[in-house]
């Protein structure tokens, strides 16, 4: 009897006081405007408006506020995980999983209406601008495509191509695929390493009449530890990365121009955001030149890209003098010749699986 | 608000539990009244002013049904109509129209109308009310804001269980404030909290997941089955949990919702075990006001068929949660009428193996969308237009899921129960248990962090 009551006693305070004690800490503890860790905007204190109170959206927004500013976030999200994956045995946690060390994730389902869609906008530029140039088009598999031995599902890496050969019959196709493995990929981030690229980019090369690299003519700097994009998503405790750039003085003199701000700049600059993958030509940015002054080339490439042909374009500057770096991601193809003189560029399309995956080519 | 939010666990209910109790005991109700209504305004600003109208309609045919004995069934008609008339405007409108709309060759506009959480269970509370006054069985509130609080109450609000006026009569007057109440209420609500974060939420990823995939195989036919089913009962039986548990914590005790479910023998056996607070709602406000089984054959069958029937419509306004009733009411004419004895000769797994299929199957038929989808998904797990066995999508998911499906199977029985019961681990038990609680509500908060917006299968009802 004395016992239930030490118990009942014991269940209450612990109950009430983590109750109370969480309510406390969350209203002290300052709000936070950034999650480093997810790389995103946290949402703040609601405005608190007749028609938001009258409407039911204010409390949407509220439960979005507090589950954001939640003191321990971090620590609750890798709870989950850990939870998830070792607890509960699930495979995966949000499509995000764990093996030896590295972080994947499992996009597995092929899209291939959105597939076509990409080639045909790809084939839509081509039509408009391209015609009488040299264009070649390379595709770059999710880094699970070099799993093996694994159960988690995969796409049908094989269709894509397909796909993509299929509608793309007038531009040139290079498989870079054989030139990749996993430790080309960073294990907490869904990028391939730039120090890693040197198949990659004599696979291109060769394939475009270009001169081979020489990879020695690189410095190799290390940018410290990287945590990337899948570390930050899986909230999993591991080790971080490495980040390391290739460069040189004909690299260091080389000066970019982003069409958005129209500001100078350098290949590598340290960036102003969360992702330190960034630090290659500044990250996401619709339209931006690199040019290289000591170039022996007067060659120019027009490299139609996502965030992987960041790391890549530096070194393919040995060949160009110039080279244009298009994200229609984020801006419409539609009036390139506003900004873009069409001659006898060479031109590259280089996209990621996961890109042509989701019909995001404008 | 739900109650699987960071808002109402750390926020609302602290407040509400501190100040509740701080004020001296003659304000606790009105504390209780003005946070329910609080707790309601939160998720349903507007709706909330369709309540207490609702709620104060009921207060006046109460007294009128009270004082006029002469007219009380006249006022129990009118009180009820209204009632049941708010309930169809909302609720059942568009679904009538849609179907006068196939006979007609001018087509009537739908209107724009919003269901208003928990209005289904709450109407239920009030027609108890006024018929229970009607019969005599309980006594008149003249305290308006007491009937508030018991039609109001946030624990039981909108979701259930429908707690009886009956049955915390003397509670809102009245009540206790234990130890042993509260922790008990403590025990409960986190049990139920993890019962729907950790397991339902979970089993309804793999539900959703069946449900967008373009793979085919028996397996999987067979995942989102048991996992659909074991999703609902651990969504809708832990919300009452924690119903029941909040209840405690405020000094109520509300009569049990579910037991056990599906170790049932049989359906009928079944339907005294889930959701009870509905299917004995139904029993003593419909069924047996109609005659029960005491009338002729024919008039017994067409009761059960009404009785399910409605049953089904209460679930959702449309065709599939009807046959979903209608299901249920034939098989249980059908037991009552030979299977009954025949089941008897059959050993208790067979029994429970059919039990657990036929709900299985009413699960598909309840969560479907069209008849096509339910036939597709019910004709999947026999193989229906020979389909593989496994995919590797399938498999996936089975391993991925194994032991969440392991611990929902376990969690449905009572065979925790009986082991922390037991004599042997008793002690041992006791001791871990602010332990396990303590990690359950941890991690439920962790779920709850790094989830999206998981609202309660039952409030759309």
């Amino acid at each position: 009897m004395q016992e239930n009551k030490i118990k009942d006693a014991i269940i209450t305070i612990v109950f009430l006081t983590t109750l109370f004690s969480v309510f406390i800490i969350n209203i002290i503890v300052k709000d936070k405007t950034i999650s480093d860790s997810e790389r995103r905007k946290l949402v703040s204190f609601p405005k608190i408006t007749k028609s938001n109170i009258m409407d039911g959206e204010l409390s949407e927004k509220f439960e979005k506020y507090f589950s954001d500013q939640f003191v321990g976030r971090d620590f609750f999200r890798s709870l989950k995980t850990v939870w998830s994956l070792n607890i509960f045995n699930q495979k995966d946690n949000n499509e995000l999983f764990v093996k030896d060390n590295s972080l994947y994730k499992m996009e597995y389902k092929l899209k291939e209406k959105n597939v076509e869609k990409s080639a045909e906008k790809i084939q839509e530029i081509y039509n408009k601008y391209l015609t009488n140039m040299n264009v070649y088009y390379a595709i770059i598999p999710e880094k699970n495509y070099y799993l093996k031995k694994d159960d988690h599902l995969k796409m049908d890496y094989e269709k894509i191509k397909e796909i993509m050969n299929k509608n793309l019959r007038d531009i040139n196709y290079i498989d870079i695929w054989s030139s990749l493995n996993l430790q080309d990929y960073y294990r907490t981030d869904l990028h391939w390493k730039q120090e890693n690229l040197y198949d990659v980019v004599n696979c291109l090369k060769k394939d475009m009449g270009l001169k081979n690299t020489d990879f020695s003519q690189y410095n190799i700097q290390d940018k410290g530890n990287f945590y990337g994009v899948y570390y930050g998503q899986l909230g999993v405790n591991i080790e971080p990365d490495k980040l390391y750039i290739l460069t040189n003085n004909e690299l260091e003199s080389c000066v970019t121009y982003n069409f958005e701000t129209n500001q100078k700049g350098k290949i590598y600059q340290n960036p102003k955001t969360a992702d330190k993958y960034d630090i290659y030509l500044s990250g996401a940015v619709p339209l931006v030149t690199v040019e290289n002054p000591n170039s022996k080339s007067r060659k120019e490439l027009l490299l139609f890209r996502d965030s992987f042909g960041s790391s890549l374009a530096p070194l393919l500057l040995d060949s160009y003098r110039k080279i244009t770096l298009i994200d229609i991601r984020y801006m419409s193809s539609k009036n390139l010749d506003q900004y873009i003189d069409f001659k006898e560029q060479d031109v590259l399309f280089l996209y990621s699986s996961l890109v042509l995956n989701q019909n995001i080519l404008k | 608000m739900i109650f699987s939010s960071i808002t109402f666990l750390f926020f609302f209910l602290p407040v509400v539990l501190s100040i509740y109790y701080i004020v001296p005991r003659k304000f606790k109700n009105l504390v209780l009244l003005v946070a329910s209504l609080f707790f309601y305004f939160y998720g349903e600003p507007i709706y909330v002013f369709l309540m207490i109208f609702s709620i104060i309609s009921t207060y006046i045919f109460g007294l009128l049904i009270d004082k006029y004995k002469k007219y009380s069934k006249v006022f129990l008609a009118i009180s009820i109509c209204i009632s049941v008339g708010i309930l169809v405007y909302f609720k059942y409108t568009n679904f009538i129209i849609q179907n006068i709309n196939l006979w007609l060759k001018n087509k009537i506009d739908f209107i724009y109308v919003i269901l208003p959480i928990g209005i289904s269970f709450y109407t239920f509370q009030m027609i108890s009310y006024n018929i229970d006054v009607y019969r005599g069985q309980a006594k008149v509130q003249k305290n308006i804001l007491k009937l508030a609080m018991y039609i109001s109450l946030f624990p039981q609000l909108i979701a259930g269980p429908i707690v009886r006026y009956t049955t915390i009569e003397g509670q809102l007057e009245n009540r206790t404030h234990t130890l042993e109440k509260f922790s008990n209420g403590v025990r409960r609500f986190i049990i139920g909290l993890g019962k729907k974060v950790l397991i339902a939420n979970v089993l309804g990823e793999l539900a959703s997941k069946f449900l967008v995939s373009n793979d085919v195989s028996i397996l999987f036919f067979w995942l989102y089955g048991i996992s659909a089913m074991l999703q609902i009962y651990f969504d809708f039986s832990g919300y009452s949990d924690m119903a029941i548990g909040l209840g405690k914590m405020f000094g109520f005790e509300f009569l049990e919702n579910f037991n056990y479910p599906y170790i049932a023998k049989t359906v009928t056996d079944f339907w005294r075990r889930w959701h009870i607070s509905l299917s004995s709602w139904f029993r003593d406000y419909i069924y047996i006001p109609l005659g029960g089984n005491r009338v002729s054959k024919i008039k017994w069958i067409r009761n059960i068929l009404l009785v399910w029937m409605l049953t089904g419509l209460w679930h959702g306004a449309s065709w599939n949660f009807v046959i979903w009733g209608l299901y249920f009411g034939i098989i249980l004419l059908i037991e009552k009428i030979f299977l009954d004895k025949f089941l008897e000769k059959f050993p208790d797994i067979l029994k429970r193996i059919y039990v657990l299929v036929i709900v299985m199957i009413s699960f598909i038929i309840f969560n479907g969308e069209g008849v096509e989808q339910i036939l597709r998904n019910i004709g999947g797990l026999i193989g229906f237009r020979r389909i593989p066995l496994v995919s590797n999508e399938s498999l996936y998911y089975f391993k991925s899921y194994f032991v969440i499906l392991l611990v929902g199977i376990i969690g449905s029985t009572p065979l925790i129960k009986n082991i922390v019961t037991s004599k042997k681990l008793n002690k041992i038990a006791g001791y871990l248990e602010p332990l396990v609680l303590l990690i359950i509500l941890v991690v439920s908060t962790s779920y709850i962090i790094d989830g999206s917006f998981n609202p309660f299968l039952y409030f759309r009802f």
